[in-house]
């Protein structure tokens, strides 16, 4: 293991480099340029054994990383904003034939060129696996774990690991590398399911077409135990897990309340977590990483153990509300006694988010927890 | 934790540099966060870095609004006083500057310290690429990071003579930097005026983009209006066919100079 002071972008090159990749796939859009630019620079030095496809565009770049899963390579794709936008009919392809891509999405927001969550949030019914992650070491991490995940046999479904854009692309701060021979042991190489290679192409075996929908949402489903295994693991052996893969929880002990946050957004909440705490206030901090499949067991856990929940969302489904309000409200709708559940916009291009910003949300949900009367109407701030 | 904020134009270095210092200080042990603030910034526009460094892995994700330390890599820059906005009381303000710190105009409850690294840049690097000498009298000012590990950093970011062409300027701007005094200069950042926002466009003066200005020598021109041609920012109009510039609209680019076919526009380094 070796420490180096990398950008996110780089992070996310140096995932898919340990991961031995063996396609990989993209076109440049910022701010994801630069991934292509370390992948490409690994390949140029011998680094990296990996065929590397100029596309036209990303609808292309995601059919051709279908194809060459779907023929055995291991493959990885990149994208943000407009171009994760513009690949979002065959992403339903790469979900249904069950092929194991792993895609980084630099999260760009669709009004601009700064970063939100409304790019991959977009393609909530695309079938794939979303990853939120908050820093430059969970992006090396999650994608190697995210290979584990998506190759598993139980699951057989593409992950997006997403991160913010510029917060995360462009800045740099230490990562723990670790040794290829560590990650070789994690991660076996990939088979695909049926082979279509000549040598073992079986032409008697039914052809891998298209799941039924009933059938593929429950494979998704079902991910969340896979997620949770292949976490652990990757804890065992590296001394980092995230929670239990889906969800972590930062000092929830005693919490009356809590605020929910995905990305780098969970990261700031952290420090206003411990000024608050630090107050003797009773909250903590619920980080959501897995939006999809999403984690409803968890929250009904955490929503019978507090009062309160604030969600705060660097997104909004236009006419409808925030994502993570909308599936926490949905997931706690079956307890008994059901905690509040307050939602909060923030973050929306790019819009900076600062600690003082988390500890007034914060407060507020506080003060729903003790029972005192607050706006019910969702809070932009 | 110690927060800086850098201010430079696009291609001086700030960016490298807010990197070089991460990658020193992670050396040394410590975590460091090196932010970029990218817009849509260019050559010699004005851009802000910020880095944070730490004993403990850093969280906090948004932008630092009152640094501890304030570094100025441009020496025109360094005149505007809103460069030490949000500066913390008692913290240090770094300028590249070519007058010892009791001559800067800047004044607050802050130091200041100073080192002309644009002439170290010069006489080094041959252009005015000025962060490594700044990271030089960083070093030496603030003792935040040692030597060693910046000469490690630069030299491993630029193998080969560019590398130590860098070590170079670092070491002499170590050297010749003027230690801090207290800022008793007369002029107060205005909040009003952001430091990283200086004008852009043809409604403000882009004056002070410029390390060189063009300057015509009316006898020699033979009026081809190549200059005229091609000035990217139509700051030269026809007077007579013979080229008027206009300063506020330069940026100082030397394309002029370049395609001048005759040599009668000459490239004058800014006075500070």
């Amino acid at each position: 293991m070796t420490v180096e002071v990398m950008v996110g972008n780089k992070a996310a090159a140096t995932g898919a480099k340990l991961s031995r990749v063996q396609v990989a796939v993209a076109f440049p859009v910022t701010p994801q340029t630069t991934i292509v630019e370390y992948l490409n620079e690994f390949i140029t030095k011998g680094e990296m054994d990996c065929e590397f496809i100029n596309v036209e565009g990303e609808l292309s770049a995601q059919v051709v990383v279908q194809a060459a899963s779907r023929i055995g390579a291991r493959t990885f794709c990149c994208t943000s904003g407009p171009g994760c936008l513009y690949m979002h009919h065959p992403m339903h392809d790469t979900s249904s034939l069950r092929l194991p891509v792993v895609m980084a999405v630099v999260h760009r927001g669709n009004k601009g060129m700064q970063p939100d969550h409304t790019d991959l949030m977009s393609h909530i019914m695309t079938g794939w696996i979303q990853w939120y992650v908050e820093n430059n070491q969970e992006v090396l991490d999650s994608i190697i774990m995210a290979y584990r995940v998506a190759e598993d046999m139980r699951v057989r479904i593409p992950i997006a690991v997403g991160y913010d854009g510029y917060i995360l692309s462009y800045t740099a701060e230490p990562v723990d590398v670790p040794e290829q021979e560590e990650v070789d042991d994690f991660l076996p190489p990939y088979k695909p399911t049926p082979s279509l290679m000549p040598e073992d192409f079986d032409p008697k075996a039914p052809l891998w077409w298209r799941v039924p929908w009933e059938e593929h949402h429950k494979v998704i489903v079902d991910a969340k135990e896979v997620i949770k295994e292949v976490n652990e693991e990757f804890g065992k052996r590296f001394g980092r897990s995230y929670g239990n893969g889906l969800v972590e929880e930062y000092r929830c002990e005693d919490a009356e309340a809590v605020i929910v946050a995905m990305g780098t957004i969970a990261s700031t909440a952290r420090d206003a977590i411990d000024n608050l705490k630090a107050e003797g206030k009773p909250i903590g901090l619920v980080k959501l990483k897995c939006l999809v499949p999403f984690p409803y067991e968890d929250f009904q856990r955490i929503g019978s153990e507090v009062r309160a929940i604030g969600m705060i969302d660097r997104n909004v489904c236009l006419g409808v509300g925030g994502v993570g309000h909308t599936f926490i409200r949905n997931a706690i709708y079956d307890l008994e006694e059901r905690p509040k559940v307050l939602g909060f916009h923030a973050g929306l291009a790019g819009k900076e988010v600062k600690v003082s910003d988390i500890e007034r949300m914060a407060e507020k949900v506080l003060k729903a927890a003790r029972g005192e009367s607050v706006s019910p109407l969702v809070e932009w701030v | 934790m110690i927060e800086i904020r850098f201010h430079g134009r696009g291609g001086q270095g700030a960016v490298t540099a807010s990197r070089l210092i991460a990658e020193a200080v992670a050396k040394e042990g410590k975590y460091a966060q090196a932010i970029p603030m990218y817009g849509t910034e260019r050559r010699g526009a004005p851009v802000t870095a910020y880095v944070r460094i730490d004993y403990r892995p850093i969280r906090r994700r948004d932008l630092v609004h009152e640094p501890d330390i304030v570094i100025v890599i441009d020496p025109i820059l360094s005149r505007k006083p809103s460069v030490a906005a949000g500066l913390k009381s008692g913290g240090l303000l770094l300028l590249n500057y070519p007058t010892p710190p009791e001559e800067v105009e800047i004044g607050g409850d802050f130091m200041v310290s100073t080192v002309d690294a644009t002439t170290i840049a010069l006489e080094t690097l041959g252009r005015p690429i000025t962060n490594t000498a700044v990271l030089g009298a960083f070093s030496r000012v603030t003792g935040i990071t040692k030597l060693k590990s910046l000469e490690e950093a630069i030299l491993k970011r630029f193998p080969g003579e560019i590398g130590k062409r860098n070590v170079e300027a670092l070491r002499r701007a170590y050297e010749e930097v003027h230690l801090p005094k207290p800022a008793k200069g007369p002029l107060r950042p205005r909040e009003e005026e952001p430091p990283h926002v200086t004008g852009y466009g043809v409604l403000k003066s882009v004056a002070d983009w410029r390390v060189f200005r063009p300057v015509v020598d009316l006898e020699k021109c033979v009026g081809c209006r190549l200059c005229w041609i091609y000035c990217p920012e139509t700051a030269i109009s026809l007077v007579d066919e013979k080229p008027i510039i206009d300063y506020d609209k330069c940026k100082g680019c030397g394309i002029c100079v370049h395609e001048c076919p005759v040599k009668a526009i000459e490239f004058v380094r800014e006075s500070v």
